[in-house]
């Protein structure tokens, strides 16, 4: 009987133990390789006094992070801060009152 | 009418030779068996050759504008750098698993499909006819079923001016905001 049990799970472990060893190579490779994110440029690396401004890489490099700080500024709008906390302040008045 | 008979002979047996190579299954199409140097050779000559007459008449536009840069930047990080590389990468599952193995457009060497590699012209002009139609069987794609011209030549302008960026400078280039 203990033979055979043996017999048995040695069996599965010529199986198992190659599929695993496969499987585990094929999921080992990083899948974030795979993923492209849309990302932001680092603009902080840059070294404008090491810039050839009448270099087009540079100029275009410029025109990017010019364009990225544009849109930064403009996702902080402080007015509109300033006008949303107005209006919490004025609901928190009623609701006092 | 001996001179037909080994004609018709000589067709008969070429004839014999092609439906034994095409149905045999003797052919490895493999990916990662490589084709013999001269099968190589021949290709690559073919290639070369095709391009360099189809692309012969493409007018090349100025590609000197910065925001070309940006346009094509973008397009190559999401369409190209998979196969192509980028700069500070020397591999990546594709480039190491087609076969042809696709150039690594990030090294100033393998930029060029023309012949003449210091014809800058000729260069831009094979790389806009390569980005729009593709290469049969070698896993480029035609990109001009789905971008007009203009988006292509933005490629090829920065295609230009690829091998000589750092790392640094091609992630502000290619970053989508």
């Amino acid at each position: 009987m203990k033979s055979k049990i043996y017999k048995t799970t040695s069996k599965f472990a010529l199986v198992l133990i190659p599929t695993l060893t496969l499987s585990l190579s094929a999921i080992a490779h990083d899948p974030s390789l795979h993923v492209k994110k849309a990302e932001k440029a680092d603009c902080s690396k840059m070294d404008h006094s090491k810039m050839n401004m009448k270099d087009p890489v540079a100029m275009a490099m410029m025109k990017k992070c010019k364009k990225q700080a544009k849109k930064d500024h403009k996702a902080m709008d402080h007015s509109n801060m300033e006008h949303s906390k107005n209006e919490d302040n004025k609901k928190l008045k009623k609701d006092h009152q | 009418m001996k001179t037909l008979k080994i004609l018709l002979l000589s067709f008969a047996l070429t004839l014999g030779a092609v439906a034994i190579t095409v149905y045999s299954g003797f052919v490895n199409v493999a990916a990662d068996e490589p084709h013999s140097d001269l099968v190589y050779l021949l290709l690559e000559e073919v290639r070369i050759n095709s391009i360099a007459k189809a692309a012969k008449s493409i007018e090349v536009p100025d590609l000197t504008d910065p925001e070309l840069l940006l346009t094509g930047g973008a397009d190559y990080e999401y369409m190209c750098s998979s196969c192509h590389l980028k700069p500070g990468q020397h591999e990546s599952d594709l480039s190491l698993g087609l076969y042809p193995q696709p150039p690594n457009l990030a090294i100033s060497s393998q930029t060029d499909t023309a012949n003449d590699t210091d014809n800058f012209e000729a260069t831009a002009r094979n790389n806009f006819w390569v980005i729009k139609h593709g290469i049969k069987a070698s896993g480029m794609p035609a990109w001009g079923k789905t971008h007009d011209d203009q988006r292509i030549w933005a490629m090829v302008a920065f295609l230009n001016q690829l091998p000589s960026l750092t790392p640094m400078q091609y992630q502000v280039l290619t970053a989508i905001d």
